[in-house]
């Protein structure tokens, strides 16, 4: 359709030319010749050209005048697709896709058949995932332009992603005919065959998947892929002794291929271990210098033949000095008994390493050089530490210091033991120790930084990763810019124990902004990979993004939030000051007082720095409004993303509904990890939405009907159910017919000591029900307490956290009016995890006095054990 | 090329000339190499024509079939969804209770005839 504003020739051709400069990126001279026709009176107001203009002047960095053009543009002109289709670019390039498309499907409207509005929809659509549209465009593509390639490729590839493999495969197929090959190494065409190939897989075809490959094999240049594939394919078609030759001529390019050495157990279809164990001997023989089958031994072999193989597995290891020996064996360790042979092999070691020099005790002629007894020791520590025996982790670790005070891996090891112990400001002075030994080690620092932020210390962590950041910025702002999300995850967390909900929150948010940011990126590749034919990589990238949010460092910051949110929403934020005041009953006084002064010393500096932020968000804010007054646009701060202020964040409205954002994508996307609908279960709880309470209950049902929380939750939502008598019909209809399954026609009181009964041993558990049976029943406050305070050793699962949730219970009056029986039961944990900070008050002695008397006379032992 | 040092792209402001914009595009490339290198290559090719119309006037009239097919049975599903006659007191229930858009609650509703106690399980699977 012709403008409604046609140009003289002359300013025509000067108008091609403002698209060829833009298209060539000579923004510069765009402007010049947009001005020679828009100076002309009679063009001042022609739409194209100002939309034109505005289009240039946004890549020039001038969004505002940008949108203020190209909006006027529009207006002059409302029935030009160039208008349209400019506008819709403007949008894109500040992620507005939504509108964008809306702009695009206007364009179109004026311009059924044109190429480039249709390629940049289709763009948009794959990129929203609207793959119904996508299929349509690229449809409206593919008949305007069936003699390209990329026509071709993108219409089989929508319904590749629609899962429809038999069109999918049509259409590759034809399309493949039509292909010369016309060079010797035709990568693209190698590439072509393998993407058929992956969409005959997927379509279930495992017998003309390997036809396939039989047929086109010389022209797939990706050996390796080739033979993987058919590896796999050989496998599911159970031919297993073709799937052993394919992974013995894979095992032949790399010996240490894990996974390949598991394909061929499946393969020679092994099912016993100790057959296991004699197929990788042969290997092992036929490759003596790889290292992957030497230790699949250890976790195939066991009894006698385990005890001769992890022998000469630790001995090397010691003798060579291998630091993540631990790491590398600690997946044995759920084998009780292999923990046992170890153990006695190690204290073997220690034994004749001090008295001969060497690993045995009757033939002593090969000396072990000396770092050989330093490894041992640091074996040792480590291996207690996992096993909790903390004071002779201790022991050891001090003797290998002993031993060489200069080796940075036992620092950190020491640091780690008093993590797990539960004092992690102990852990950090360690890893700071650790760091100082060797400031250019980026590990130890960022290790020394996330011990720190365990122990609260958020600007001191900043300070010590400042020495690996950009020089001129804040370090804290460039960890943002590098999307170093390890880094922020632990400053929520640390936010979040100090009570600093905003701080907490803004930290949150950056995360989340980084996903968000990631899945933005994948724009150009639609382009790109299409292009180059990459097409395996580019489903694989699809598929990835689509799932983006499922991975574990999302996991942990969305929940940060919502737990964040949930205590917002509980108690709610009473005036300015109380967010830099410390929340004490998240804390146990012993922590307090241990870090009162770092924390004071640290508040003072936020404080300071917050009134120098504050001030400087003042100018900015001043700044803006002096740009919005000069701009007489509505629109013209439209800037892609508001600043996060933690006051702000801490003040929200509707805290639960901020924390649904957070919830949703790990509905979607972790709908198997029940904690998710636990999470679910909490916030709509607080809602009183008794339906969308129904659904986490279902859910959390079907993953793990006995988990402690799950069980607390159900009880709650029984009460909830019995306080509430005007519920609709339809509603209680679905109630009913739906937690029948679920309660057996029990009542809530039933439930909870059945589940008590059902779990007597597991301490996690038995706090959930007594906790209900306590909420259910007052008067059973004595019985209660009476149990919750035991803690003998028949109890499973007694951990730190479990225990310090329980007294903070007892604090907090959850189980009413206690007297001094939180006071005895800090007493009880306190003998029991002597170096958990939670469980020390002012009072106490300081930990490392105690620790220190009971930690001589287990030295002294020691040493008399040794020289016997 | 212009000796002058721009970081990330950033300067170019009116006075400067073409060259300094080309001289720009260099260094960007230099600097954030992955995305700037991503756009050298997306830029300016005009695909190239592979295929000779005779080939695939064949495989045409198949996806124009399928398409018609497609087409038709989508057509039919909306259709007998849209026989459906729902209430709307049930689909404000829904929305208010589960929290989701009218459209799809209106459309579980439809797809289990109108029983809002089915369509509310539905929900909560």
């Amino acid at each position: 359709m012709p403008s409604s504003q046609p140009l003289p020739p002359k300013e025509n051709s000067l108008f091609k030319r403002i698209l060829r400069c833009y298209e060539q990126k000579q923004y510069k001279n765009g402007l010049k010749f947009a001005k020679q026709i828009l100076s002309h009176p009679k063009f001042s107001e022609h739409g194209e050209t100002l939309a034109m203009k505005g289009l240039t002047l946004n890549f020039l960095g001038r969004k505002d005048e940008a949108y203020e053009h190209v909006r006027r543009g529009l207006r002059n002109d409302l029935t030009s697709h160039v208008c349209w289709h400019v506008y819709g670019l403007l949008q894109r390039s500040d992620k507005k896709y939504d509108e964008a498309i809306k702009c695009y499907r206007n364009a179109l409207k004026w311009e059924k058949d044109n190429i480039q509005i249709l390629r940049d929809l289709s763009l948009l659509q794959i990129q929203m995932r609207d793959l119904e549209g996508y299929r349509d465009t690229r449809y409206q593509l593919f008949m305007l332009r069936p003699t390209q390639r990329a026509s071709w490729i993108g219409y089989a590839m929508a319904y590749h992603l629609l899962n429809d493999h038999d069109m999918a495969l049509k259409i590759l197929e034809t399309f493949r005919k039509t292909q010369m090959v016309s060079a010797p190494f035709d990568f693209e065409y190698s590439e072509l065959l393998l993407y058929q190939n992956m969409v005959i897989q997927e379509s279930g075809g495992v017998l003309d998947a390997i036809k396939h490959l039989d047929m086109y094999k010389e022209n797939i240049f990706d050996k390796l892929t080739v033979l993987e594939i058919y590896g796999s394919l050989y496998l599911k078609m159970g031919e297993y002794h073709l799937a052993t030759l394919c992974y013995e001529k894979l095992l032949r390019r790399n010996q240490e291929n894990t996974p390949y050495y598991l394909m061929i157990k499946e393969a020679k279809q092994l099912h016993n271990d100790e057959c296991v164990y004699n197929m990788l001997c042969g290997y092992r023989k036929k490759f003596p210098k790889a290292l992957a089958p030497k230790r699949l031994c250890l976790t195939f072999a066991s009894g006698n033949a385990f005890q001769s193989e992890v022998d000469s597995y630790l001995r090397a290891g010691f003798h060579k000095g291998v630091p993540p020996l631990f790491v590398d064996l600690r997946s044995l360790y759920k084998d009780k008994h292999k923990v046992q042979i170890i153990e006695s092999l190690l204290e073997m070691y220690v034994n004749n390493l001090t008295n001969f020099s060497s690993f045995d005790s009757e033939d002593t002629s090969s000396k072990e050089p000396a770092s050989a007894l330093l490894w041992v020791y640091h074996y040792l520590a480590q291996h207690y530490d996992y096993l909790n025996d903390i004071q002779k982790a201790l022991t050891y670790i001090d003797m290998a210091i002993a031993h060489t005070p200069t080796l940075i891996e036992l620092f950190v090891t020491k640091g780690r033991i008093f993590k797990h112990a539960g004092d992690a400001y102990e852990a950090y002075k360690w890893l700071d120790e650790a760091q100082g030994l060797d400031t250019a080690d980026r590990y130890i620092n960022s290790k020394c930084a996330k011990y720190m932020l365990r122990a609260n210390l958020i600007k001191e962590a900043e300070e010590t990763c400042s020495k690996f950041t950009r020089e001129g910025v804040s370090p804290m702002e460039n960890l943002n810019e590098m999307q170093c999300m390890w880094f922020q995850t632990e400053c929520a967390l640390a936010y979040q124990r100090l009570g600093k909900w905003g701080e907490s929150l803004k930290k949150c948010h950056e995360v989340d902004r980084h996903f968000t940011e990631i899945i933005d990126d994948q724009f150009d590749f639609h382009t790109y990979c299409m292009r180059k034919m990459t097409l395996r990589s580019y489903v694989n990238l699809l598929r990835l993004e689509d799932v983006l949010r499922s991975h574990p460092f999302y996991y942990r910051v969305a929940r940060c939030a919502i737990q964040v949110y949930l205590h917002i929403h509980d108690k709610p934020p009473t005036d300015a000051s109380s967010s830099n005041e410390m929340d004490t009953g998240n804390l146990a006084p012993g922590q307090l007082k241990k870090m009162l002064n770092k924390q004071r010393k640290a508040q003072r500096k936020a404080q300071e720095e917050k009134a120098q932020a504050l001030a400087a968000q003042e100018k900015r804010d001043m700044h803006k409004n002096r740009q919005q007054v000069t701009n007489t646009s509505d629109e013209a701060d439209a800037m892609p993303l508001d600043e996060l202020l933690p006051e702000k964040l801490e003040r929200v409205e509707d805290p639960l509904e901020q924390s649904i954002k957070f919830l949703k994508p790990l509905q979607e996307l972790a709908s198997d990890n029940i904690e998710t609908h636990l999470m679910a279960f909490e916030i709509y709880y607080r809602k009183d939405k008794l339906l969308l309470m129904l659904q986490s209950i279902k859910r959390s049902h079907r993953i793990h009907p006995d988990h402690p929380m799950f069980h607390s939750c159900l009880i709650r939502f029984m009460e909830k159910l019995l306080k509430l008598d005007n519920i609709q019909e339809e509603m209680q209809l679905v109630l009913n017919k739906q937690l029948e399954p679920i309660l057996g026609g029990m009542s809530a009181a039933d439930i909870n000591s059945q589940f008590l009964n059902k779990h007597q041993k597991s301490l996690p558990a038995l706090v959930q029900g007594l906790k209900m049976k306590y909420k259910l029943d007052n008067c059973s406050q004595k019985e209660v307490l009476d149990q919750i305070t035991k803690l003998d050793d028949s109890l499973e699962d007694v951990n730190i956290q479990t225990c310090s949730d329980i007294l903070n219970s007892l604090m907090n009056g959850e189980f009413g009016e206690v007297g001094d029986i939180a006071e005895e039961y800090r007493k009880t944990c306190y003998k029991r995890f002597p170096l958990a900070t939670v469980f020390h008050t002012d009072q106490d002695r300081s930990p490392m006095a105690f620790w220190s008397n009971s930690y001589k006379t287990l030295n002294e032992t020691h040493e008399n054990c040794v020289s016997n | 090329m212009s000796e002058e040092p721009v970081v990330n792209g950033v300067g170019g402001t009116d006075e400067q000339t073409d060259n300094l914009d080309d001289a720009n595009a260099k260094k960007t490339v230099k600097y954030d190499s992955g995305a700037a290198d991503l756009e050298k290559v997306t830029d300016y090719a005009e695909e190239k024509e592979v295929i000779s119309t005779d080939d695939i006037s064949g495989a045409m009239t198949i996806i124009g079939d399928r398409r018609l097919k497609e087409a038709a049975d989508k057509i039919a599903k909306e259709k007998e969804l849209q026989k459906v006659s729902i209430k709307k007191s049930d689909v404000e229930l829904i929305i208010r209770e589960m929290e989701i858009s009218k459209t799809l609650a209106e459309r579980t509703l439809r797809e289990c005839h109108g029983d809002v106690v089915k369509a509310l399980i539905a929900l909560t699977n």
